[in-house]
Protein backbone atom coordinates (compact mmCIF):
# COMPACT_ATOMS: atom_id res chain seq x y z
CA UNK A 1 0.00 0.00 0.00
CA UNK A 2 2.68 2.51 0.95
CA UNK A 3 4.68 1.43 -2.07
CA UNK A 4 1.78 2.21 -4.42
CA UNK A 5 1.09 5.41 -2.55
CA UNK A 6 4.70 6.53 -2.93
CA UNK A 7 4.79 5.52 -6.58
CA UNK A 8 1.54 7.34 -7.40
CA UNK A 9 2.72 10.42 -5.51
CA UNK A 10 5.97 10.33 -7.45
CA UNK A 11 4.22 10.09 -10.83
CA UNK A 12 1.80 12.88 -9.95
CA UNK A 13 4.68 15.02 -8.72
CA UNK A 14 6.41 14.64 -12.09
CA UNK A 15 3.20 15.61 -13.90
CA UNK A 16 2.67 18.52 -11.50
CA UNK A 17 6.18 19.79 -12.09
CA UNK A 18 5.58 19.49 -15.84
CA UNK A 19 2.62 21.84 -15.34
CA UNK A 20 4.84 24.53 -13.83
CA UNK A 21 7.83 23.95 -16.13
CA UNK A 22 6.91 26.97 -18.28
CA UNK A 23 7.24 29.17 -15.17
CA UNK A 24 10.51 27.57 -14.14
CA UNK A 25 11.85 28.03 -17.66
CA UNK A 26 10.68 31.64 -17.64
CA UNK A 27 12.41 32.48 -14.36
CA UNK A 28 15.57 30.62 -15.31
CA UNK A 29 15.72 32.29 -18.74
CA UNK A 30 15.37 35.73 -17.18
CA UNK A 31 18.74 35.16 -15.49
CA UNK A 32 20.58 33.71 -18.50
CA UNK A 33 22.83 35.24 -21.11
CA UNK A 34 21.32 35.50 -24.63
CA UNK A 35 23.49 32.61 -25.78
CA UNK A 36 22.08 30.31 -23.12
CA UNK A 37 18.37 30.89 -23.89
CA UNK A 38 17.91 28.06 -26.36
CA UNK A 39 20.74 25.84 -25.24
CA UNK A 40 19.64 22.22 -25.31
CA UNK A 41 19.55 20.19 -23.07
CA UNK A 42 17.97 23.08 -21.19
CA UNK A 43 20.32 24.89 -18.86
CA UNK A 44 18.12 25.28 -15.79
CA UNK A 45 20.72 26.99 -13.64
CA UNK A 46 22.44 29.79 -15.56
CA UNK A 47 26.25 29.80 -15.42
CA UNK A 48 26.20 33.26 -13.83
CA UNK A 49 23.06 35.07 -12.70
CA UNK A 50 22.35 37.97 -15.05
CA UNK A 51 20.51 40.63 -13.06
CA UNK A 52 20.64 43.28 -15.79
CA UNK A 53 17.48 42.00 -17.52
CA UNK A 54 15.50 42.53 -14.33
CA UNK A 55 17.13 45.91 -13.81
CA UNK A 56 16.10 46.89 -17.34
CA UNK A 57 12.49 45.96 -16.56
CA UNK A 58 12.34 47.92 -13.33
CA UNK A 59 14.27 51.04 -14.29
CA UNK A 60 14.32 53.33 -17.28
CA UNK A 61 11.46 55.41 -18.62
CA UNK A 62 9.16 52.40 -18.97
CA UNK A 63 9.48 51.08 -15.49
CA UNK A 64 7.21 48.34 -14.24
CA UNK A 65 6.81 50.40 -11.07
CA UNK A 66 4.27 52.65 -12.78
CA UNK A 67 2.37 49.68 -14.19
CA UNK A 68 2.32 48.06 -10.76
CA UNK A 69 0.92 51.18 -9.11
CA UNK A 70 -1.75 51.52 -11.80
CA UNK A 71 -2.73 47.85 -11.52
CA UNK A 72 -2.78 47.99 -7.74
CA UNK A 73 -4.98 51.07 -7.71
CA UNK A 74 -7.46 49.63 -10.20
CA UNK A 75 -7.51 46.15 -8.67
CA UNK A 76 -7.85 47.26 -5.06
CA UNK A 77 -10.60 49.83 -5.59
CA UNK A 78 -12.55 47.54 -7.93
CA UNK A 79 -12.24 44.56 -5.63
CA UNK A 80 -13.41 46.42 -2.52
CA UNK A 81 -16.33 47.90 -4.42
CA UNK A 82 -17.28 44.65 -6.11
CA UNK A 83 -17.14 42.61 -2.91
CA UNK A 84 -19.30 45.02 -0.98
CA UNK A 85 -21.83 45.68 -3.74
CA UNK A 86 -22.13 41.96 -4.49
CA UNK A 87 -22.74 41.17 -0.83
CA UNK A 88 -25.47 43.78 -0.65
CA UNK A 89 -27.24 42.51 -3.77
CA UNK A 90 -26.75 38.88 -2.83
CA UNK A 91 -28.48 39.52 0.48
CA UNK A 92 -31.42 41.06 -1.34
CA UNK A 93 -31.61 38.13 -3.73
CA UNK A 94 -31.40 35.49 -1.05
CA UNK A 95 -32.94 36.71 2.20
CA UNK A 96 -35.66 39.22 1.38
CA UNK A 97 -38.79 38.03 -0.36
CA UNK A 98 -40.50 40.55 -2.59
CA UNK A 99 -42.34 40.76 -5.87
CA UNK A 100 -40.16 41.10 -8.95
CA UNK A 101 -37.11 39.55 -7.34
CA UNK A 102 -37.02 36.51 -9.59
CA UNK A 103 -37.50 38.60 -12.72
CA UNK A 104 -34.54 40.74 -11.69
CA UNK A 105 -32.46 37.66 -11.07
CA UNK A 106 -33.33 36.43 -14.55
CA UNK A 107 -31.89 39.65 -16.00
CA UNK A 108 -28.67 38.91 -14.12
CA UNK A 109 -28.51 35.36 -15.46
CA UNK A 110 -29.13 36.45 -19.03
CA UNK A 111 -26.42 39.10 -18.78
CA UNK A 112 -23.89 36.38 -18.00
CA UNK A 113 -24.42 34.95 -21.47
CA UNK A 114 -23.70 38.22 -23.25
CA UNK A 115 -20.07 38.13 -24.37
CA UNK A 116 -17.94 41.13 -23.40
CA UNK A 117 -17.36 41.74 -27.10
CA UNK A 118 -21.00 42.78 -27.47
CA UNK A 119 -20.44 45.45 -24.83
CA UNK A 120 -17.05 46.78 -25.96
CA UNK A 121 -18.20 49.14 -28.71
CA UNK A 122 -21.15 50.69 -26.85
CA UNK A 123 -19.08 50.99 -23.68
CA UNK A 124 -16.36 52.67 -25.68
CA UNK A 125 -18.90 55.20 -27.02
CA UNK A 126 -20.49 55.73 -23.60
CA UNK A 127 -17.14 56.21 -21.85
CA UNK A 128 -16.00 58.60 -24.54
CA UNK A 129 -19.18 60.60 -24.04
CA UNK A 130 -18.89 60.55 -20.24
CA UNK A 131 -15.24 61.57 -20.44
CA UNK A 132 -13.86 58.52 -18.68
CA UNK A 133 -12.41 56.79 -21.75
CA UNK A 134 -8.65 56.49 -21.35
CA UNK A 135 -8.83 57.02 -17.59
CA UNK A 136 -8.62 54.42 -14.85
CA UNK A 137 -12.31 54.97 -14.14
CA UNK A 138 -13.12 53.15 -17.36
CA UNK A 139 -11.81 50.01 -15.66
CA UNK A 140 -12.68 50.74 -12.04
CA UNK A 141 -16.35 51.67 -12.40
CA UNK A 142 -17.49 48.63 -14.44
CA UNK A 143 -15.12 46.51 -12.38
CA UNK A 144 -17.17 47.20 -9.26
CA UNK A 145 -20.06 45.20 -10.64
CA UNK A 146 -19.60 41.48 -10.92
CA UNK A 147 -22.50 39.19 -11.66
CA UNK A 148 -20.43 36.17 -10.67
CA UNK A 149 -19.88 37.75 -7.25
CA UNK A 150 -23.62 38.16 -6.70
CA UNK A 151 -24.15 34.51 -7.65
CA UNK A 152 -21.43 33.20 -5.43
CA UNK A 153 -22.46 35.15 -2.33
CA UNK A 154 -26.16 34.48 -2.93
CA UNK A 155 -25.29 30.80 -2.84
CA UNK A 156 -23.53 31.30 0.44
CA UNK A 157 -26.27 33.43 2.02
CA UNK A 158 -28.89 30.84 1.08
CA UNK A 159 -27.00 28.36 3.23
CA UNK A 160 -27.11 30.57 6.35
CA UNK A 161 -29.97 29.22 8.51
CA UNK A 162 -33.11 31.34 8.62
CA UNK A 163 -33.47 30.82 12.35
CA UNK A 164 -30.63 33.26 12.87
CA UNK A 165 -32.49 36.13 11.26
CA UNK A 166 -35.81 35.10 12.78
CA UNK A 167 -34.37 35.36 16.27
CA UNK A 168 -33.02 38.81 15.43
CA UNK A 169 -36.36 39.89 13.94
CA UNK A 170 -38.06 39.02 17.20
CA UNK A 171 -35.50 41.15 19.01
CA UNK A 172 -36.56 44.01 16.77
CA UNK A 173 -33.64 44.09 14.34
CA UNK A 174 -34.27 45.02 10.71
CA UNK A 175 -32.67 43.68 7.55
CA UNK A 176 -29.90 46.28 7.59
CA UNK A 177 -28.90 45.35 11.15
CA UNK A 178 -29.05 41.64 10.32
CA UNK A 179 -26.97 42.16 7.20
CA UNK A 180 -24.22 44.14 8.91
CA UNK A 181 -24.17 42.47 12.31
CA UNK A 182 -25.05 38.86 11.57
CA UNK A 183 -24.76 37.75 7.98
CA UNK A 184 -21.71 39.75 6.92
CA UNK A 185 -19.49 38.54 9.81
CA UNK A 186 -20.60 34.97 9.10
CA UNK A 187 -19.72 35.41 5.45
CA UNK A 188 -16.11 36.47 6.08
CA UNK A 189 -14.57 33.38 4.42
CA UNK A 190 -16.88 33.71 1.41
CA UNK A 191 -16.08 37.42 1.14
CA UNK A 192 -12.36 36.71 1.34
CA UNK A 193 -12.69 34.12 -1.41
CA UNK A 194 -14.58 36.47 -3.68
CA UNK A 195 -12.12 39.27 -2.98
CA UNK A 196 -9.13 37.10 -3.90
CA UNK A 197 -10.71 35.72 -7.07
CA UNK A 198 -11.90 39.18 -8.06
CA UNK A 199 -8.49 40.70 -7.39
CA UNK A 200 -6.84 38.13 -9.62
CA UNK A 201 -9.29 38.92 -12.43
CA UNK A 202 -8.58 42.62 -12.23
CA UNK A 203 -4.86 42.08 -11.97
CA UNK A 204 -4.84 39.79 -15.01
CA UNK A 205 -7.39 41.73 -17.02
CA UNK A 206 -5.80 42.47 -20.37
CA UNK A 207 -8.83 42.78 -22.66
CA UNK A 208 -10.54 45.73 -20.97
CA UNK A 209 -7.28 47.59 -20.51
CA UNK A 210 -6.49 46.99 -24.19
CA UNK A 211 -9.78 48.52 -25.26
CA UNK A 212 -10.13 51.40 -22.81
CA UNK A 213 -6.59 52.68 -22.15
CA UNK A 214 -4.30 54.33 -24.70
CA UNK A 215 -2.08 56.53 -22.59
CA UNK A 216 1.11 54.69 -21.70
CA UNK A 217 1.26 56.34 -18.29
CA UNK A 218 -2.05 54.67 -17.44
CA UNK A 219 -1.02 51.18 -18.52
CA UNK A 220 -1.61 48.25 -16.20
CA UNK A 221 0.82 45.36 -15.79
CA UNK A 222 -0.55 43.20 -18.68
CA UNK A 223 -0.48 46.16 -21.09
CA UNK A 224 2.91 47.29 -19.84
CA UNK A 225 4.18 43.79 -20.35
CA UNK A 226 2.88 43.69 -23.90
CA UNK A 227 4.40 47.08 -24.55
CA UNK A 228 7.76 46.00 -23.19
CA UNK A 229 7.76 42.84 -25.25
CA UNK A 230 6.79 44.57 -28.49
CA UNK A 231 9.69 46.97 -28.03
CA UNK A 232 12.21 44.32 -27.01
CA UNK A 233 11.10 41.45 -29.20
CA UNK A 234 14.59 40.17 -29.83
CA UNK A 235 15.67 40.38 -26.23
CA UNK A 236 14.37 37.03 -25.00
CA UNK A 237 15.96 37.36 -21.58
CA UNK A 238 14.36 40.77 -21.10
CA UNK A 239 11.02 39.38 -22.23
CA UNK A 240 11.20 36.63 -19.64
CA UNK A 241 12.28 39.07 -16.93
CA UNK A 242 9.22 41.17 -17.78
CA UNK A 243 6.97 38.11 -17.79
CA UNK A 244 8.35 37.16 -14.38
CA UNK A 245 7.53 40.63 -13.10
CA UNK A 246 4.00 40.24 -14.45
CA UNK A 247 3.37 36.87 -12.82
CA UNK A 248 5.11 37.05 -9.43
CA UNK A 249 2.39 39.05 -7.60
CA UNK A 250 -0.27 36.51 -8.54
CA UNK A 251 1.93 33.65 -7.45
CA UNK A 252 2.38 35.33 -4.06
CA UNK A 253 -1.36 36.00 -3.73
CA UNK A 254 -2.00 32.38 -4.69
CA UNK A 255 0.44 30.96 -2.19
CA UNK A 256 -1.10 33.05 0.59
CA UNK A 257 -4.73 32.55 -0.34
CA UNK A 258 -4.56 29.09 -1.91
CA UNK A 259 -7.00 27.54 0.53
CA UNK A 260 -9.60 30.26 -0.01
CA UNK A 261 -9.27 30.24 -3.77
CA UNK A 262 -9.58 26.49 -4.13
CA UNK A 263 -12.42 26.17 -1.63
CA UNK A 264 -14.27 29.12 -3.08
CA UNK A 265 -14.06 27.94 -6.64
CA UNK A 266 -15.16 24.42 -5.83
CA UNK A 267 -18.03 25.45 -3.55
CA UNK A 268 -19.34 28.05 -6.01
CA UNK A 269 -19.30 25.51 -8.80
CA UNK A 270 -20.54 22.37 -7.12
CA UNK A 271 -23.25 23.82 -4.93
CA UNK A 272 -24.25 26.38 -7.54
CA UNK B 1 -48.95 40.62 7.02
CA UNK B 2 -50.78 43.26 5.02
CA UNK B 3 -50.03 45.32 1.96
CA UNK B 4 -47.94 47.63 4.02
CA UNK B 5 -45.58 44.85 5.03
CA UNK B 6 -45.23 43.69 1.44
CA UNK B 7 -44.47 47.18 0.24
CA UNK B 8 -41.86 47.55 2.96
CA UNK B 9 -40.27 44.28 1.93
CA UNK B 10 -40.12 45.43 -1.67
CA UNK B 11 -38.53 48.75 -0.75
CA UNK B 12 -35.96 46.90 1.34
CA UNK B 13 -35.32 44.55 -1.57
CA UNK B 14 -34.67 47.48 -3.88
CA UNK B 15 -32.46 49.07 -1.27
CA UNK B 16 -30.22 46.01 -1.18
CA UNK B 17 -30.22 45.14 -4.86
CA UNK B 18 -30.42 48.72 -6.10
CA UNK B 19 -26.77 49.81 -5.92
CA UNK B 20 -25.60 46.74 -7.78
CA UNK B 21 -28.54 46.85 -10.17
CA UNK B 22 -27.66 50.42 -11.22
CA UNK B 23 -24.22 49.23 -12.27
CA UNK B 24 -25.57 46.18 -14.05
CA UNK B 25 -28.00 48.38 -15.97
CA UNK B 26 -25.33 50.98 -16.77
CA UNK B 27 -22.54 48.61 -17.77
CA UNK B 28 -24.42 45.57 -19.06
CA UNK B 29 -28.05 46.21 -20.01
CA UNK B 30 -27.75 49.62 -21.70
CA UNK B 31 -24.60 48.70 -23.67
CA UNK B 32 -26.28 45.46 -24.77
CA UNK B 33 -29.32 47.33 -26.08
CA UNK B 34 -27.11 50.01 -27.61
CA UNK B 35 -25.03 47.38 -29.34
CA UNK B 36 -28.14 45.84 -30.82
CA UNK B 37 -28.97 49.22 -32.31
CA UNK B 38 -25.43 49.70 -33.64
CA UNK B 39 -25.78 46.48 -35.58
CA UNK B 40 -28.04 48.34 -38.03
CA UNK B 41 -25.71 51.30 -38.50
CA UNK B 42 -22.48 52.03 -40.35
CA UNK B 43 -20.93 53.68 -37.31
CA UNK B 44 -17.20 54.13 -37.64
CA UNK B 45 -14.70 55.38 -35.11
CA UNK B 46 -15.37 59.01 -34.18
CA UNK B 47 -17.23 59.65 -37.39
CA UNK B 48 -20.06 62.16 -36.95
CA UNK B 49 -22.35 60.88 -39.68
CA UNK B 50 -23.97 57.62 -38.87
CA UNK B 51 -26.52 56.02 -41.14
CA UNK B 52 -29.03 53.33 -40.61
CA UNK B 53 -28.08 50.62 -43.05
CA UNK B 54 -30.69 48.03 -42.21
CA UNK B 55 -29.41 44.54 -42.61
CA UNK B 56 -26.35 45.45 -44.68
CA UNK B 57 -23.99 44.40 -41.91
CA UNK B 58 -25.69 41.05 -41.61
CA UNK B 59 -25.47 40.50 -45.38
CA UNK B 60 -21.84 41.51 -45.35
CA UNK B 61 -21.19 39.07 -42.54
CA UNK B 62 -22.63 36.16 -44.48
CA UNK B 63 -20.35 36.99 -47.41
CA UNK B 64 -17.27 37.49 -45.29
CA UNK B 65 -14.81 34.64 -45.77
CA UNK B 66 -12.93 35.56 -42.61
CA UNK B 67 -16.15 35.13 -40.65
CA UNK B 68 -16.39 31.50 -41.75
CA UNK B 69 -12.71 31.00 -41.09
CA UNK B 70 -13.23 32.51 -37.63
CA UNK B 71 -16.08 30.10 -36.89
CA UNK B 72 -13.89 27.21 -37.94
CA UNK B 73 -11.02 28.45 -35.79
CA UNK B 74 -13.38 28.95 -32.85
CA UNK B 75 -14.54 25.35 -33.15
CA UNK B 76 -10.94 24.13 -33.13
CA UNK B 77 -10.28 26.34 -30.11
CA UNK B 78 -13.29 24.84 -28.32
CA UNK B 79 -11.81 21.33 -28.71
CA UNK B 80 -9.53 22.28 -25.84
CA UNK B 81 -12.50 22.28 -23.46
CA UNK B 82 -13.50 18.58 -23.60
CA UNK B 83 -9.83 17.64 -23.84
CA UNK B 84 -8.93 19.46 -20.64
CA UNK B 85 -12.08 18.19 -18.90
CA UNK B 86 -11.18 14.60 -19.68
CA UNK B 87 -7.56 14.98 -18.58
CA UNK B 88 -8.54 16.81 -15.42
CA UNK B 89 -10.98 14.03 -14.55
CA UNK B 90 -8.14 11.53 -14.71
CA UNK B 91 -5.87 13.74 -12.60
CA UNK B 92 -8.65 14.32 -10.05
CA UNK B 93 -9.31 10.57 -9.82
CA UNK B 94 -5.70 9.90 -8.95
CA UNK B 95 -5.39 12.83 -6.56
CA UNK B 96 -8.55 11.70 -4.81
CA UNK B 97 -6.82 8.40 -4.00
CA UNK B 98 -4.29 8.20 -1.26
CA UNK B 99 -1.23 10.23 -2.23
CA UNK B 100 1.24 12.16 -0.15
CA UNK B 101 1.56 15.97 -0.32
CA UNK B 102 -1.96 16.25 -1.72
CA UNK B 103 -2.28 20.01 -1.34
CA UNK B 104 1.11 20.67 -2.91
CA UNK B 105 0.14 18.57 -5.91
CA UNK B 106 -3.19 20.37 -6.17
CA UNK B 107 -1.44 23.73 -6.09
CA UNK B 108 1.02 22.67 -8.81
CA UNK B 109 -1.78 21.73 -11.19
CA UNK B 110 -3.78 24.84 -10.34
CA UNK B 111 -0.94 27.34 -10.76
CA UNK B 112 -1.43 28.10 -14.49
CA UNK B 113 -5.02 29.17 -13.90
CA UNK B 114 -4.21 31.89 -11.40
CA UNK B 115 -1.37 33.33 -13.46
CA UNK B 116 -3.55 33.78 -16.50
CA UNK B 117 -2.42 36.67 -18.57
CA UNK B 118 -0.23 37.90 -21.30
CA UNK B 119 2.84 36.77 -19.42
CA UNK B 120 2.17 33.08 -20.02
CA UNK B 121 1.37 33.86 -23.66
CA UNK B 122 4.88 35.17 -24.17
CA UNK B 123 6.47 32.30 -22.32
CA UNK B 124 4.69 29.80 -24.57
CA UNK B 125 5.63 31.81 -27.62
CA UNK B 126 9.28 31.14 -26.85
CA UNK B 127 8.72 27.54 -25.79
CA UNK B 128 7.02 26.89 -29.14
CA UNK B 129 9.72 28.65 -31.16
CA UNK B 130 10.01 26.35 -34.21
CA UNK B 131 13.76 26.47 -34.86
CA UNK B 132 15.38 26.68 -31.46
CA UNK B 133 12.54 26.41 -28.94
CA UNK B 134 12.91 23.83 -26.17
CA UNK B 135 9.78 21.90 -27.21
CA UNK B 136 11.07 21.24 -30.72
CA UNK B 137 14.57 20.65 -29.42
CA UNK B 138 13.10 17.90 -27.26
CA UNK B 139 11.10 16.46 -30.16
CA UNK B 140 14.22 16.34 -32.32
CA UNK B 141 16.09 14.62 -29.54
CA UNK B 142 13.52 11.82 -29.38
CA UNK B 143 13.88 11.32 -33.14
CA UNK B 144 11.22 13.54 -34.72
CA UNK B 145 13.20 15.14 -37.53
CA UNK B 146 10.59 17.62 -38.68
CA UNK B 147 8.70 18.80 -35.61
CA UNK B 148 5.64 21.03 -36.15
CA UNK B 149 6.00 24.76 -36.72
CA UNK B 150 3.47 25.35 -33.91
CA UNK B 151 2.44 29.01 -33.81
CA UNK B 152 4.34 29.87 -36.98
CA UNK B 153 2.46 27.79 -39.54
CA UNK B 154 -1.18 28.18 -40.52
CA UNK B 155 -2.17 24.54 -40.13
CA UNK B 156 -0.72 24.06 -36.64
CA UNK B 157 -1.17 27.46 -34.96
CA UNK B 158 -4.69 26.85 -33.66
CA UNK B 159 -3.67 23.49 -32.19
CA UNK B 160 -0.69 25.07 -30.47
CA UNK B 161 -3.12 27.47 -28.81
CA UNK B 162 -5.30 24.48 -27.86
CA UNK B 163 -2.34 22.97 -26.02
CA UNK B 164 -1.81 26.19 -24.08
CA UNK B 165 -5.51 26.35 -23.30
CA UNK B 166 -5.72 22.74 -22.08
CA UNK B 167 -2.77 23.45 -19.81
CA UNK B 168 -4.43 26.63 -18.57
CA UNK B 169 -7.87 25.09 -17.81
CA UNK B 170 -6.68 21.78 -16.38
CA UNK B 171 -6.23 22.91 -12.79
CA UNK B 172 -9.57 24.68 -12.58
CA UNK B 173 -11.48 21.64 -13.89
CA UNK B 174 -9.50 19.36 -11.61
CA UNK B 175 -10.40 21.36 -8.48
CA UNK B 176 -14.08 21.13 -9.31
CA UNK B 177 -13.88 17.41 -10.07
CA UNK B 178 -12.09 16.85 -6.77
CA UNK B 179 -14.93 18.55 -4.91
CA UNK B 180 -17.47 16.41 -6.78
CA UNK B 181 -15.55 13.20 -6.12
CA UNK B 182 -15.50 13.94 -2.41
CA UNK B 183 -19.29 14.05 -2.38
CA UNK B 184 -19.62 10.51 -3.70
CA UNK B 185 -20.64 8.28 -0.81
CA UNK B 186 -18.17 5.58 0.03
CA UNK B 187 -21.06 3.13 0.59
CA UNK B 188 -21.80 3.10 -3.10
CA UNK B 189 -18.21 2.29 -3.94
CA UNK B 190 -18.09 -0.41 -1.25
CA UNK B 191 -21.23 -1.99 -2.66
CA UNK B 192 -19.73 -2.03 -6.13
CA UNK B 193 -16.63 -3.71 -4.76
CA UNK B 194 -18.77 -6.37 -3.08
CA UNK B 195 -20.39 -7.06 -6.42
CA UNK B 196 -16.95 -7.70 -7.83
CA UNK B 197 -16.55 -4.48 -9.82
CA UNK B 198 -12.94 -3.34 -9.99
CA UNK B 199 -10.81 -0.52 -11.29
CA UNK B 200 -11.84 0.84 -14.63
CA UNK B 201 -15.34 -0.64 -14.48
CA UNK B 202 -16.12 1.21 -11.26
CA UNK B 203 -14.91 4.42 -12.83
CA UNK B 204 -16.76 3.86 -16.07
CA UNK B 205 -20.10 2.71 -14.63
CA UNK B 206 -20.29 4.36 -11.23
CA UNK B 207 -17.95 7.31 -10.77
CA UNK B 208 -18.29 8.84 -14.24
CA UNK B 209 -22.13 8.82 -14.21
CA UNK B 210 -22.16 10.17 -10.66
CA UNK B 211 -20.02 13.15 -11.59
CA UNK B 212 -21.89 13.77 -14.84
CA UNK B 213 -23.64 16.91 -13.50
CA UNK B 214 -20.17 18.31 -12.81
CA UNK B 215 -18.97 17.34 -16.27
CA UNK B 216 -22.01 19.08 -17.69
CA UNK B 217 -21.35 22.21 -15.68
CA UNK B 218 -17.67 22.26 -16.67
CA UNK B 219 -18.54 21.74 -20.30
CA UNK B 220 -21.12 24.48 -20.44
CA UNK B 221 -19.16 27.08 -18.45
CA UNK B 222 -15.89 26.08 -20.14
CA UNK B 223 -17.31 26.47 -23.63
CA UNK B 224 -18.85 29.84 -22.80
CA UNK B 225 -15.71 31.13 -21.14
CA UNK B 226 -13.47 29.89 -23.94
CA UNK B 227 -15.57 31.33 -26.73
CA UNK B 228 -15.36 34.78 -25.11
CA UNK B 229 -11.59 34.74 -24.64
CA UNK B 230 -9.27 36.49 -27.03
CA UNK B 231 -6.58 38.16 -24.95
CA UNK B 232 -4.18 35.26 -25.02
CA UNK B 233 -4.45 34.96 -28.81
CA UNK B 234 -4.24 38.71 -29.33
CA UNK B 235 -1.06 38.72 -27.28
CA UNK B 236 0.66 35.81 -29.03
CA UNK B 237 -0.40 35.85 -32.67
CA UNK B 238 -2.85 38.75 -33.22
CA UNK B 239 -4.87 36.25 -35.23
CA UNK B 240 -2.01 35.21 -37.50
CA UNK B 241 -0.29 33.74 -39.35
CA UNK B 242 -2.73 34.61 -42.10
CA UNK B 243 -6.05 34.40 -40.33
CA UNK B 244 -5.27 31.01 -38.89
CA UNK B 245 -5.92 31.99 -35.27
CA UNK B 246 -8.58 34.64 -35.81
CA UNK B 247 -11.35 33.34 -33.61
CA UNK B 248 -14.75 35.08 -33.49
CA UNK B 249 -14.12 37.07 -30.32
CA UNK B 250 -10.82 38.35 -31.70
CA UNK B 251 -12.51 39.12 -35.01
CA UNK B 252 -14.94 41.42 -33.19
CA UNK B 253 -12.10 43.19 -31.41
CA UNK B 254 -10.10 43.64 -34.62
CA UNK B 255 -13.03 45.08 -36.55
CA UNK B 256 -13.90 47.49 -33.78
CA UNK B 257 -10.51 48.66 -32.62
CA UNK B 258 -8.14 47.96 -35.48
CA UNK B 259 -10.35 48.75 -38.50
CA UNK B 260 -12.78 50.97 -36.54
CA UNK B 261 -15.76 49.29 -38.24
CA UNK B 262 -17.86 49.52 -35.12
CA UNK B 263 -21.27 48.83 -36.61
CA UNK B 264 -19.93 45.73 -38.30
CA UNK B 265 -18.15 44.67 -35.12
CA UNK B 266 -21.44 44.96 -33.21
CA UNK B 267 -23.02 42.64 -35.79
CA UNK B 268 -20.28 40.03 -35.39
CA UNK B 269 -20.57 40.28 -31.63
CA UNK B 270 -24.25 39.39 -31.84
CA UNK B 271 -23.38 36.44 -34.06
CA UNK B 272 -21.05 35.41 -31.26
CA UNK B 273 -23.87 35.78 -28.75
CA UNK B 274 -26.15 33.57 -30.84
CA UNK B 275 -23.50 30.90 -31.08
CA UNK B 276 -23.16 30.95 -27.28
CA UNK B 277 -26.93 30.72 -26.97
CA UNK B 278 -27.01 27.84 -29.44
CA UNK B 279 -24.30 25.93 -27.56
CA UNK B 280 -26.15 26.46 -24.28
CA UNK B 281 -29.51 25.34 -25.68
CA UNK B 282 -28.07 22.29 -27.45
CA UNK B 283 -26.32 21.30 -24.24
CA UNK B 284 -29.46 21.67 -22.16
CA UNK B 285 -31.36 19.45 -24.55
CA UNK B 286 -28.53 16.99 -24.90
CA UNK B 287 -27.85 16.67 -21.18
CA UNK B 288 -30.85 14.39 -20.58
CA UNK B 289 -29.05 11.65 -22.48
CA UNK B 290 -25.98 11.54 -20.33
CA UNK B 291 -26.34 13.60 -17.18
CA UNK B 292 -27.61 11.68 -14.16
CA UNK B 293 -28.94 13.71 -11.26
Amino acid sequence: MTVTKTLVTFIMLILGILMVVPFLWMISTSFKTPAEVFEYPIRWIPSTLQWDHHIKVWTGDKSFGTYYLNSLKISIISTIGATFLSAFAAYGFSRIEFKGRNAMFLVYISMMMVPPQVLFVPKFIMFEWAGIYNTHWALILPGMFTIFGVFMLRQFFLSVPHEISEAAFIDGAGHLRIFFNLVLPLAKPALATLAIIDFSWHWNDYENALVFLIDEKLYTVPLGLQNFILENNVDYNGMMAAATAGIIPMIIVFLIGQRFIIQGISSAAVKG
Amino acid sequence: MGNNWMRRQRMLGYLFIGPNMIGVILFFVIPAVYSFFLMFTDYKFMSPDVHMVGLDNVKRLFHDEIFYKAIQNTLVFLLAVPASIFLSFLVALVLNQSVYIKSTLRALFFMPYITSGVAIAFVWMLLFQPKEGPINAFLRMIGIEHPPGWLSTTDTSMYAIDIIWVWFMLGYNMIIYLAALQEISTDLLEAAKMDGARGWRVIRHIVWPLVSPTTFLLLITGLIMTIKTFGIIQAITQGGPGNSTTILSLFVYQNAFRYYEMGYAATISWALFFIILLITVVQWIGQKRWVHY
